[in-house]
């Protein structure tokens, strides 16, 4: 217990200047978005006017439609939360991918495994200490959404504003679980950030235009975004959605941990693969 | 690790391998490898870069899983129980890396707590008084020497039974190789085995009581340290105040002239023992003489060239 609870401490304090950047982040543009609501509020007929002259395909982007993005919900929906998943996404791609990959990548991890730690103690410990660190920053986020609720017309709790973000959390700890599983299978760390940051930026397009197409949104339902739930109530929470992600997350980790136990740590690229490169083409002798 | 090869484990080995074997794809890293090592001994592991003493060292340490093949380290098995090996293993890698915006003291006290604080840190800051190193700067602005002396100060801290260490004192100017040398003796006379691999033929000479030989993945040697010296090559360059007779001196046992210059200057390739080549020379009159260590590559594998 020792040992994972080291490797955890270890992880979570190397990860406080993150937590700090993007929580303080997140709760700045809290405390900037809650209190313009009522301005927002105070113009509602121009605004929906305005809002009414957009496409649908544009509102979609934003999770809402004309009537309803001047409602409280609505414009946390539109302004707060919609692409939260994506901007917050980048913090869980870059932790995930280089959780574990990022200390072999520089030449760390062979003399950190040297020591008794243990390689699942290892693993888990560095996963928590990624849990840890996106709690501390939704939690950060939170307080800042929370915090000037008190003197806003938007009504609603503190309590109410934890429901989006008790889905905001899973959606990142789906990013951020996918991404360390590919860095254990994939080459690189490079690679595995851009195939899920490929997949987080796909499920957001696909499920915001879902709308438009039947085939797309079939295929959103394999998408995590397609989950993500910006509702303010918890009655209005669908758990099993919630539960579904945290399990696929849960997957995620235990193939990545499987893998971590058994392959070998790298040193300098030493058993490391390469994609296939496509074969190049012959060069044309030049015409005298 | 799947072989049919029986184990007994004894318990006068510190290090114990039998048939030990890595490829990476279609390259063949560490093919059949036996080796045995007393506990008590510094057991030098000589072969050029890219010879698989690296590799070696990961296996034992479980950090690469070999194709095939045992090994046993303090009568355990690093693959059944790799925690109970490295709880009770120093490490020295031979690339090195750390979290460079910490300090050297944050550095190893974090690896004390990787060893749950097993450490003792008035060894640790006589290790690096010794070693003369300050360990309040941050490792980013620390030489690679200092870097080097940060990893064997790791490796030594927690006074392991058993030393892996790989390439120990590259980097460090020779004061220093000294100083590290010097501590490898200090821990095994408290009981410590030492097994370091190096390309370098002195260093092993000064300290390693038997020495391996890898090339190409390949143990080519295991032999005593005394007697590997007395088959080594050694380059001399004489300069005589006058003319001599210097083709007299390749007609000595083990002598070769590899070039002169006229009748002052010679160079000559000696195997083993100068002892007949000095009481030579002591008749000539000598104004010079350099002696040059060759390199492992020189002098063993031309030894062993197939």
């Amino acid at each position: 217990m020792n040992r994972l609870w080291n490797t955890f401490r270890y992880t979570y304090a190397h990860l406080r200047g993150q937590i700090l950047g993007w929580g303080l982040g997140l709760a700045i543009y809290g405390l900037m978005i809650v209190p313009m609501y009522d301005s927002m509020a105070a113009q509602q007929d121009q605004l929906q006017q305005l809002i009414a002259s957009y496409p649908p395909e544009f509102l979609a982007f934003f999770g809402g439609d004309a009537t309803s993005l001047v409602t409280p919900a609505g414009y946390l929906g539109m302004y707060a939360f919609s692409m939260m998943p994506i901007i917050i996404g980048i913090f869980a791609v870059v932790v995930g991918s280089g959780l574990i990959v990022g200390d072999e990548e520089r030449g760390r991890l062979d003399l950190i495994m040297a020591h008794p730690v243990g390689r699942s103690a290892f693993f888990f410990g560095r996963a928590l200490g990624m849990l840890g660190a996106i709690l501390s920053i939704m939690f950060l986020g939170w307080l800042g959404f929370s915090i000037l609720l008190g003197g806003s017309s938007l009504g609603f709790t503190w309590g109410q504003m934890a429901v989006p973000f008790l889905s905001l959390i899973t959606q990142v700890i789906v990013y951020a679980t996918l991404a360390l599983s590919l860095s254990m299978f994939l080459p690189s760390r490079n690679l595995a950030a851009m195939v899920t940051s490929g997949v987080m930026v796909a499920s957001y397009f696909v499920s915001s235009l879902a709308f438009m197409d039947e085939r797309l949104a079939t295929m959103s339902e394999f998408m995590p975004y397609h989950y993500f739930q910006t509702v303010l109530s918890f009655q209005d929470l669908n758990l099993t959605w919630l539960f579904t992600l945290l399990g696929a997350s849960m997957l995620m980790i235990m193939v990545a941990w499987l893998r971590f136990a058994r392959r070998d740590i790298r040193l300098s690229g030493e058993g490391s693969w390469r994609l296939p490169l496509l074969p190049r083409r012959k060069k044309t002798a030049p015409v005298n | 690790m799947e072989t049919n090869i029986p184990v007994k484990t004894d318990q006068k080995l510190a290090i114990e391998v039998h048939g030990l074997t890595k490829s990476y794809g279609k390259v063949r890293a560490l093919h059949w490898i036996d080796l045995e090592i007393h506990r008590g001994e510094i057991f030098g592991f000589l072969g050029p870069n890219g010879a698989g003493k690296t590799t070696t060292i990961r296996c034992l340490l479980d950090m690469i899983r070999p194709d095939g093949g045992k090994a046993s380290l303090l009568g355990i098995d690093p693959q059944v129980d790799p925690v109970a090996v490295q709880a009770c293993t120093g490490y020295l890698p031979g690339e090195m890396q750390f979290f460079e915006n910490l300090t050297a003291e944050r550095q190893l006290r974090f690896f004390s707590d990787m060893r749950n604080g097993r450490a003792e840190w008035s060894y640790v800051r006589q290790l690096a008084e010794r070693l003369d190193l300050d360990l309040k700067p941050q490792i980013k602005n620390l030489s690679k020497g200092n870097k080097q002396k940060i990893g064997v100060i790791q490796a030594l801290m927690h006074r392991p039974e058993l030393l892996l260490l790989d390439e120990p004192t590259s980097g460090l100017d020779p004061l220093m190789q000294q100083e590290v040398l010097g501590l490898l003796r200090e821990a095994n006379a408290a009981g410590a085995t030492v097994f370091f691999s190096s390309h370098i033929m002195s260093e092993v000479e000064n300290v390693a009581g038997r020495v391996a030989i890898i090339r190409s993945g390949e143990i080519v040697e295991v032999a005593d340290t005394d007697s590997l010296t007395r088959r080594a090559l050694n380059r001399l360059t004489i300069r005589f105040k006058k003319a001599v007779e210097v083709t007299d001196l390749g007609k000595l046992p083990g002598v070769q002239i590899l070039s002169q210059v006229g009748q002052t200057s010679v160079t000559l390739l000696v195997t083993g023992d100068m002892e007949m080549l000095l009481q030579a020379l002591g008749c000539l009159p000598v104004l010079n003489l350099e002696t040059e260590h060759p390199s492992l590559e020189e002098a063993f594998l031309n030894y062993y060239k197939k």
